[in-house]
């Protein structure tokens, strides 16, 4: 057991592919750089942040529908709340720290708890009362379906 | 002579040929909790599934390597946002000899991978009964 030393990954390490970087996602993770920085030096274990944690979400369309999938390994879908309102697409839920993970002896800590939110603005051709939701293996995809007349119609040239 | 042991030497070590995969592969967030009787550890691993997993433990390193299949978006789909990448998992930890490695399981739920790690029968302190003399 000596042989395990408590030290941290940064986030940094993780690699990402050139497309996905943005401003909003550096600004982010200096954010979250800096609240780990705070944390630290009490070292207290099994601590709840319950920040607005902003979980990553990809968006793509085609002509039938749209479909969001966010990367949230480890919620309980009961504890997700899905709306589409206005035009405004908003995610919303809570990880939830299992129960053997109470009052333990952490080595390492890297995994965030707590509340999350992510909301999206939607283009007007999706119909709000077309939601379908599934959650599997820890990845969430949200299917909006778009409106009939917004599907894109191909027009036969007739030869006159 | 110099030159000549470090020939014998390179032919000796046989290497195994690298695995070549498309695609990146990421370093899962991890908790390590250690608990009376065992070590726990949990990892985020979105986006795998039970078969693709590939868990090892020798010599005291414990190694997770978990296959995820990169997304397939149809042709016809236009990307709007694309903030995360789709990668395999890989990552490993030096766990020390302490662990009994027949006992060491695993469960896979929600995309969470946690490892129960039974520390080894001699490790655990045991309660030594004093005889009345």
């Amino acid at each position: 057991m000596a042989n395990l030393i408590p030290w941290r990954r940064k986030r940094e390490e993780r690699e990402l592919a050139w497309p996905e970087l943005s401003l909003a996602r550096m600004r982010r993770d200096m954010d979250t750089l800096f609240d780990r920085f705070m944390r630290e030096p009490f070292g207290l274990p099994g601590f709840e942040p319950g920040l607005a944690g902003m979980p990553r979400m990809d968006l793509a369309e085609t002509d039938e529908n749209l479909t969001a999938t966010l990367e949230l390994p480890g919620i309980d879908p009961k504890d997700v709340e899905i709306s589409v309102a206005s035009g405004l697409l908003t995610v919303r839920g809570q990880k939830k720290h299992v129960r053997e993970e109470k009052k333990a002896d952490y080595h390492f800590c890297e995994r965030e708890f707590g509340s999350f939110q992510r909301t999206v603005q939607l283009p007007s051709t999706v119909d709000p009362d077309k939601v379908d939701a599934a959650y599997k293996d820890g990845v969430l995809t949200i299917t909006i379906g778009k409106h009939p007349e917004a599907k894109p119609r191909r027009i036969k040239v007739k030869n006159a | 002579m110099a030159t000549e042991t470090t020939i014998e030497k390179r032919e000796t070590q046989t290497t195994q040929p690298e695995r070549v995969r498309a695609g990146r592969t990421y370093i899962p967030s991890v908790d390590i909790i250690e608990q009376p009787d065992k070590l726990l550890l949990l990892a985020d691993v979105p986006g795998a599934r039970r078969d693709d997993l590939d868990i090892s433990y020798e010599g005291g390193l414990l190694t997770i390597h978990a296959k995820v299949t990169p997304r397939q978006e149809p042709r016809s789909a236009t990307c709007l946002l694309r903030e995360y990448g789709v990668g395999d998992f890989y990552r490993s930890f030096e766990v020390g000899e302490g662990i009994d490695a027949n006992k060491i399981e695993a469960e896979l739920h929600d995309g969470v991978l946690t490892l129960h790690l039974p520390k080894a029968q001699a490790l655990l302190p045991r309660k030594i009964a004093v005889k009345a003399s």
